[in-house]
């Protein structure tokens, strides 16, 4: 290695590359130096612990080693060969010891807690402190989420630092000073932000621990099973921890180029869901009482009875949270099998971002980031709010155009925004063009599933620069899987029939969808898979129980265009979606096996180009980028200005939708997220606020229409006028155009 | 009294100069008017030439700190010069005195100072106690800045929050920056990047004070005074059982026992010398008869084992008790402590409580072992001195006053027998008794009102 520098540790030369951390030097020798406070996650080394102490060949004191860089020459003694460095590292863990409590037999971390570890391997076996050690009350509720407790913690700062630098949510601190510091929340107030769970596995001690798992397993009687998180387009890579058949954690599995060891806390905390009380456990079937239980057999030989009833006039609604085997299974039956090739998903997709397409992590380290849309990042895929951050903390420029942008810019804006973007006389696109680490990011509806985006990428210059991408959140988790899929199964043309003879609705995102709703009103016959039963009470004739993304076995592709692997984590209580696809298939004389390896196989040949399972891997790697191919232009293009052209009435406001990210039916089920979901609230700009006689906090009635809904305000200074912003399930019927007025 | 020249007092005869015309009667604004005539390299070689340290505690050589900031061209980074007026070590109130009785001089030396490392830019952390020198410091900057004397540089009076731990340097600058008053590590060292990243030279407000005096006369002809080693006057502070406690400007290499003696008056009440702490409490003891060797420069006191430190003389009488002494200055330790570091937070308050279990009686030979070894684990293992000072302090007064401690454990109990003129000098408990659980094996303790 030319820039390569040697270090003597131990009497073990080793060489790494320039720059390479002391503790890291170490592990590439074999070699452990003990950490607590040491997370390059969460910035530069600060050295707090006293946990890593070395000795350094010329320096007279011993050093803190993780707060050393390897330089040429360096000669170093850890514990294993210096008993200075021996005895500073005991010393260290005397002193942790001294206060903590002696609670490992009822503490959560114990059999997987670093204290205890490094206790045996470096420290002391009694004590010799005979005073009465501090105590504090405990635990303190930090959120409904999160156990705090005072006495174990060792002050270490990574729960405090994550919070003010990685997520930057600035609510979990240190107060006081000395011994008497603790970890609080400003004024008692919960810790709620999206991120705030990552502190329980920072935690190197049973300080910080999760409710949820509280007193529910040792760590000698759970499996942890490797799988990728199916909540949101950006596939964090995550363990399941279950035992005896139940998912009891959820925790993070590090992809360094997805999620960089983070996870958001929707994706940790909301697997609860799975034993919903309204779980959907059997087939249900429309009777005279409304939905009756009916078993297997007959359910199928009913639903074979409606999808022959209806042949020729059945549309599938699909939804963008299947894994890729369901979507193809669902293909095989209804296309191959039914000949019924109409289909639709809330979302279009593309394959034109192919060319673009890198890491997230390449948000991390751009210079110059742009997201046009009127979504926030953190609610569409939250991983990606956090890179950016990242990227802000090196420097970057993060510019927004949008609805709350630090551009202003209308609602349903984003396609023009793209094109001024590529006006090669445009100030910020010539930035774009100029620049090797530039990314587009497009947050919100429309954009072709990426057409928009990469048409503009492409402008713009970034082919052949693998520090340029271009990123398009979705709505769902794997549209594009889902559609590659579905479409992979059969050719044969869609035929969009009128009347719909029989709608069959995949998924609960369909099933909540008010348009897949609207579809169903039309249809004559209803088949629902759904895991709640509310989601199909009322307007489906026969509901077949879906399973979670937990309890699957297949893959998915997350919004780089990464195929990932999910594994089952427990065996749901209902059949697995191809064990009964594939016998329906069989009824229609269409072949479909029941593993989901199997039909990974058949649709890797036909979409994937062969690419086997095992070639997955633990953490899936990103293909190299495609060539550019020009995407079909915009369907209706006129589409997006057209809704904004819709008549801005004086007095009233255009209504912008969103959908936060603790919403969703799987959300509204785990009682300890309740606290993070969305306020009743309706939020304006100061500018139209003001206008209205209306402050932050006052209750309004918002009318459209015909319907009214009443909401309280919130003032957005970043909103854009003309605009009033509300949660999609806050806004009820509401029109696109609404009146706000106090109450 | 001494007959040596006063250079940092100069002028005052005894009083305060508080008003800019006075001031300038006595000379004032010479200095900044000549260091406007010369360039930053000029200024440096002259501090370089006086060889001036600072006088804060740490002793190192002002030019050659401020020669570390880079140039301009060098990092792009606006320079700070930061003033650290935090004094806090127990001992120590002489920068209370400069700022109180010569604000215009001390102010003059931020301004060529800030020209010396080419900054704009000068903020002045006063400790919050400091109520009273800090309206000073706010008139007499309204009157330079009326006088149109700034020049463009900004001077920021920043008040502190009461807390030690942020008169050492790095956790002055993160307490400036609005975050935690917590030490960072070194390297980087605040001359390449300090208060926000940025070149900044931190220096003591007796330091900055002085620089005005060196312009003034010439750096060869400031080294002229006190000793090689340790050039220059020195304020002072004397306190503890002398009959005059106070601030006394005197040369480097002035005898202690003549400060103590001769300045101070001697020991009050008739009694006896029985030990001094010669630089603040982080400096080890020094026994009566050492104390009469000794001079007050650097190279006398490192050879005596100690430091001329804050130049803090605390004088100690035969009535004090060494134990409580330990308690006391460990309870200071453990009360200031920031928390960032294991040995420090943690060690501070084990010592303080081997301590008191000494002093109150229930001590055994085990725990003065455990003591001295509790103390081996905390010094050289943490993350800024503050933890090291208790644990060097503590050890000074074993080794120095090991009978003492002796007694106490074999006669269990401590043989002045209340009678100790440290007796009740004890820190607010209040704070430390809320987090001690039951069954508390120590004595509490009370406040003394």
């Amino acid at each position: 290695m030319s820039d390569g520098v040697k270090v003597t540790i131990d009497d073990r030369e080793i060489e790494v590359a320039k720059g390479t951390g002391l503790v890291e030097t170490a592990e590439a020798a074999g070699i452990e130096i003990p950490v607590f406070c040491y997370e390059p996650r969460l910035g530069p080394a600060v050295g707090a612990c006293r946990m890593c102490l070395v000795e350094v060949e010329g320096l007279p004191k011993l050093q803190a080693g993780c707060t050393l860089t390897a330089q040429d020459g360096m000669v170093v003694r850890t514990a294993a060969t210096s008993k200075r460095a021996a005895e500073g590292q005991h010393g260290t863990l005397e002193f942790i010891l001294v206060n903590h409590p002696l609670d490992c037999p009822v503490c959560d971390k114990g059999g997987e807690c670093p204290l205890q570890d490094l206790t045996f391997r470096y420290g002391p076996g009694s004590t010799r402190m005979t005073f009465a050690k501090m105590t504090f009350d405990k635990p303190i509720p930090v959120s409904p989420l999160i156990a705090l407790d005072r006495e174990r913690c060792i002050l270490c700062y990574r729960c405090t630092r994550f919070s003010s630098d990685v997520a930057e949510d600035d609510q979990l601190i240190a107060r006081n000073r000395g011994a008497y510091s603790e970890i609080a929340t400003f004024g008692e107030d919960p810790y709620r932000a999206p991120f705030s769970g990552n502190v329980i596995e920072l935690c190197p001690v049973g300080a910080l621990t999760s409710t949820q798992y509280r007193f529910e397993a040792r760590p000698w009687e759970i499996q942890d099973v490797p799988t990728v998180c199916g909540l949101c387009p950006a596939g964090c890579n995550i363990r399941a921890t279950t035992r005896e058949g139940a998912v009891k954690r959820v925790q993070s599995r590090n992809h360094p180029e997805i999620d960089g060891g983070w996870l958001c806390d929707k994706g940790r905390f909301t697997y609860p869901h799975l034993r919903a009380e309204d779980r959907v456990g059997e087939p249900l079937q429309r009777g005279p009482l409304g939905l009756e239980p009916v078993a297997w057999d007959a359910a199928l030989d009913r639903a074979e009875e409606l999808l022959r009833g209806a042949r020729g006039t059945i549309v599938t609604a699909l939804s963008g949270s299947e894994t890729n085997e369901i979507a193809y299974g669902l293909g095989v039956l209804l296309r191959r099998g039914l000949g019924a090739h109409s289909a639709v998903l809330d979302e279009s997709t593309s394959a034109a971002l192919d060319a673009f397409r890198a890491p997230l992590s390449t948000i991390g380290d751009a210079e110059l980031v742009v997201i046009v849309g009127d979504d926030d990042v953190v609610d569409r895929a939250p991983a990606v709010d956090l890179w950016l951050r990242k990227a802000r903390r090196g420097g970057a420029e993060i510019v927004t155009v949008g609805a709350r942008g630090s551009v202003p810019a209308p609602v349903g804006g984003a396609a023009d925004a793209l094109r001024e973007l590529t006006d090669p006389a445009h100030d910020l696109g010539k930035r774009l063009r100029a620049s090797e680490r530039a990314v587009l990011v497009w947050s919100g509806p429309g954009g072709g599933g990426g057409a928009r985006l990469a048409e503009a990428a492409h402008k713009l210059g970034f082919d052949g620069k693998p520090g340029c991408a271009a990123f398009h959140l979705p709505a769902t988790p794997n549209p594009r899987g889902v559609s590659e899929a579905w479409a992979a199964a059969a050719d044969g043309d869609e035929s969009d029939p009128e009347p719909i003879g029989l709608l069959v609705v995949s998924g609960d995102e369909a099933a909540g969808s008010p348009d897949v709703r609207a579809l169903a009103e039309q249809a004559e016959a209803v088949i629902a898979i759904t895991m709640f039963h509310s989601l199909a009470v009322g307007w489906a004739d026969l509901v077949l129980p879906a399973t979670a993304s937990l309890e699957r076995e297949g893959t998915s592709m997350n919004l780089e265009g990464r195929l990932q692997r999910l594994r089952r984590t427990v065996i749901s209580p209902v059949p697995d979606e191809l064990a009964w696809l594939s016998k329906l298939a069989a009824r229609f004389d269409a072949e479909l096996s029941p593993h989901a390896a199997v039909v990974f196989e058949e649709l890797s040949e036909r979409i994937y180009g062969g690419l086997r399972l095992e070639q997955l891997g633990e953490h899936a790697a990103l293909p190299a980028r495609a060539a550019y191919v020009a995407p079909e232009p915009s369907r209706a293009p006129g589409a997006e200005a057209a809704q904004r052209a819709e008549g801005h009435f004086v007095g009233t406001l255009r209504l912008l939708r969103y959908t936060p990210l603790f919403s969703g039916h799987q959300v509204e089920r785990v009682a300890e997220l309740q606290f993070q979901r969305p306020e009743e609230e309706i939020a304006l700009s100061s500018g139209d606020a003001g206008r209205r006689g209306i402050s932050t906090g006052d209750v309004v009635t918002v009318r459209s229409n015909g319907t009214s809904v009443e909401l309280r305000a919130r003032v957005d200074r970043k909103l854009v006028e003309g605009v009033a912003r509300v949660a999609d399930e806050h806004a009820a019927d509401l029109h696109a155009e609404v009146e706000v007025v106090k109450a | 009294m001494s007959s040596a020249p006063e250079v940092v007092f100069a002028g005052t005869d005894g009083g305060a100069i508080t008003d800019l015309a006075a001031y300038e009667a006595v000379g004032g604004l010479t200095a900044l008017r000549r260091a406007r005539e010369m360039t930053p390299e000029q200024i440096i070689a002259e501090l370089d030439a006086s060889s001036l340290r600072g006088r804060g505690g740490a002793f190192f050589p002002t030019g050659r700190k401020w020669s570390f900031v880079p140039k301009p061209d060098q990092n792009p980074r606006p320079h700070y010069l930061v003033v650290n007026a935090d004094e806090s070590e127990p001992g120590t109130f002489k920068d209370r005195e400069i700022m109180l009785r010569v604000p215009f001089r001390f102010l003059e030396g931020c301004l060529i100072a800030a020209r010396g490392i080419e900054s704009q830019h000068v903020f002045v952390y006063i400790r919050g106690e400091y109520e009273h020198e800090w309206e000073i410091l706010v008139s007499a900057l309204e009157q330079l800045r009326e006088a149109k004397l700034l020049g463009g540089v900004t001077i920021v009076l920043h008040r502190g929050a009461g807390a030690y731990i942020c008169g050492e340097e790095t956790a002055l600058l993160e307490s400036l920056e609005g975050r935690r008053g917590q030490p960072r590590t070194k390297p980087p060292f605040p001359a390449i990047a300090g208060l926000y990243a940025s070149p900044t030279a931190v220096n003591n407000v007796e330091s900055i004070t002085t620089v005005t005096p060196i312009i003034e006369m010439g750096g060869a002809e400031y080294a002229k005074l006190g000793v090689e080693d340790s050039t220059g006057t020195r304020v002072f502070s004397l306190s503890g059982n002398v009959v005059r406690p106070g601030n006394y400007e005197l040369p480097h290499g002035y005898p202690l026992r003549d400060l103590i003696h001769e300045v101070g008056g001697g020991i009050a009440d008739g009694r006896t010398l029985k030990a001094v702490i010669p630089g603040g409490s982080s400096t080890p003891i020094l026994t009566a008869s050492e104390a009469e060797k000794v001079t007050l420069d650097f190279d006398s006191l490192s050879k005596a084992g100690s430091a001329i430190g804050s130049a803090a003389v605390i004088v100690l009488d035969d009535r004090c008790c060494m134990v409580q002494l330990g308690v006391r200055v460990s309870q200071f330790y453990e009360h200031e402590s920031c928390g960032k570091c294991t040995p420090c937070r943690v060690g501070t308050r084990w010592l303080t409580h081997i301590l008191q279990k000494i002093e109150s009686g229930r001590g055994t030979h085990a725990d003065l072992d455990l003591l001295l070894d509790v103390g081996d684990r905390i010094n050289g293992t943490c993350l800024c001195p503050l933890g090291d000072s208790d644990a060097i302090a503590v050890a000074s007064y074993v080794a120095k006053f090991r009978e003492e401690f002796l007694q106490h454990i074999e006669e269990a109990s401590c043989p002045f027998h209340g009678a100790s003129s440290l007796d009740g000098i004890v820190a607010p408990t209040d704070v430390h008794e809320a987090h001690v659980g039951p069954h508390e094996i120590h004595r509490p303790l009370e406040v003394v009102a």
